[in-house]
């Protein structure tokens, strides 16, 4: 059985049979009429699936899934939208969810990753940031470093730092934060955020966790 | 004369009933009344930057449209309604309406008992039956029986309904509409006023004044903010849905 977490930018597929997991652009998704899934969640999800499952709320039981604990803190940053739950004695304490702002989301780091051509392997933190209060603005901010001078990686730290930021301040400043999502797999991201607090990446297949119970239904 | 003729007196806010009274006599009783505030289809005039609060480009789309059918504008524009609203008074006034101003004074805010903001019902229908008490305040003939709240939502009448058909019947109503319900829209602390561990939904326009309430409200009280500017989307509706679910 397959089932899907289907972002704006990649989509997650699972196929619960043999366990195989595998990740595509969800670019690549929208121009294939065969894929079909018999649970799925995320905005591309909708209309390809026998049953639909509320991102959030796939969110929340993927999180009880994979952490034990009673009291913490998750956040799920997608390419275009930021998920927050906090959880107090297992039950969700707190919850948002930041819809479209690109501030505090991947897309806008992967459009200027790509236009630069910035290794997030090998880029350091940056000490420095920019204040993001808009994603576009943000950017702007960017190409202004680069043209006065300042090293498009280093623009791009300060760009990723400012975002970092605006994550800490969505999750309500905790002092330990689990993170869901792509930015798992960004090492300038994980240091940035280890500035502000100590962070344990769950992966990127937190919401496929929360769809699981769906299947054991079917 | 049509329909598309006919003159009306265009209203914007909770303007003072006195007022609204003294311009009905003056033009005519028999002139329909129309809120600005509400989407009407008006193209857009032009007369706003595009991101501004969707409320206020709707008085100004709708005034700009009706043009010579306005006989009279009744603008709130004190702290009853927001600066904008002030502004927007200017810009109707400079298209040469005749434009009646009208900041709502605490020694005229009554204490209406609040039927629609705590009884049960679906949630569209009692907003609507609430901002209806601005033109009409005599006690509703079928009012409804009162109820414990489930979840609330607090804020103004969002420009796009669709996201109050989320809310159980059981949802109770905070914030501005409170206000108008209880005659006192320019009263901050009832405004400000939210049932303790009541699920509550803080809704404000996008571009708003009111998103520094909705925020520090939201965080207060353990609810969520909520923000759209023109028609709802799945996004939104999915927030709300997943709020309401598993707070």
């Amino acid at each position: 059985m397959l089932i899907a977490d289907c972002g704006s930018t990649w989509t997650k597929i699972l196929d619960t049979g043999s366990g195989e997991l595998e990740i595509i652009s969800t670019r690549e998704l929208v121009r294939r009429d065969d894929l079909f899934f018999e649970v799925a969640t995320g905005h591309s999800g909708k209309k390809r699936c026998s049953r639909y499952k509320n991102e959030l709320i796939a969110l929340a039981e993927g999180s009880l899934a994979l952490v034990g604990e009673g009291d913490f803190s998750i956040v799920d940053v997608g390419g275009r939208d930021v998920k927050f739950i906090r959880f107090a004695g297992r039950k969700v304490k707190k919850l948002d969810w930041n819809l479209a702002c690109g501030s505090s989301t991947g897309a806008t780091i992967e459009l200027l990753g790509s236009y630069y051509e910035v290794d997030f392997t090998g880029l350091p933190a940056s000490e420095k940031w920019i204040n993001v209060t808009c994603g576009v603005f943000g950017m702007e901010k960017v190409l202004e470093h680069v043209s006065t001078g300042t090293a498009p990686e280093n623009a791009v730290a300060m760009f990723l730092h400012g975002m970092v930021r605006n994550v800490f301040d969505f999750s309500g400043r905790p002092e330990h934060l689990y993170l869901s999502g792509g930015f798992c797999e960004n090492k300038c991201f994980l240091e940035t955020m280890e500035k502000y607090c100590s962070v344990a990446s769950l992966g990127r297949t937190v919401p496929l966790e929360g769809l699981k119970d769906d299947t054991e239904e079917i | 004369m049509t329909d598309n003729q006919r003159k009306l007196i265009g209203y914007f806010g909770f303007p003072r009933r006195a007022l609204l009274r003294e311009v009905r006599e003056r033009f005519s009783e028999d002139l329909q009344l129309v809120d600005l505030d509400v989407a009407a289809g008006a193209p857009d005039s032009g007369l706003l930057p595009r991101a501004t609060c969707r409320i206020i480009a709707n008085i100004v789309d709708n005034a700009a449209h009706l043009g010579d059918r306005l006989s009279a504008v009744v603008a709130a524009v004190g702290e009853d309604k927001c600066d904008r609203g002030r502004h927007a008074a200017w810009i109707l006034k400079d298209m040469g309406l005749k434009v009646f101003e009208s900041r709502f004074p605490e020694d005229e805010f009554e204490d209406r008992e609040l039927v629609w903001s705590t009884g049960r019902g679906d949630l569209p229908g009692r907003i609507d039956r609430i901002m209806e008490t601005i033109v009409d305040p005599s006690p509703p003939a079928d009012p409804p029986v009162r109820c414990e709240p489930s979840h609330g939502f607090w804020g103004v009448p969002p420009n796009d309904f669709r996201l109050l058909e989320l809310f159980p019947e059981t949802t109770h109503i905070y914030g501005w509409i409170r206000c108008v319900e209880a005659g006192r829209p320019a009263d901050l602390d009832l405004e400000c006023m939210v049932d303790e561990g009541i699920s509550t939904v803080f809704f404000h326009q996008s571009f708003c004044a009111k998103q520094d309430l909705a925020h520090n409200l939201a965080e207060r009280y353990g609810g969520i903010a909520v923000d759209c500017h023109r028609e709802i989307n799945d996004s939104i509706l999915a927030k709300v849905e997943a709020f309401i679910k598993l707070s």
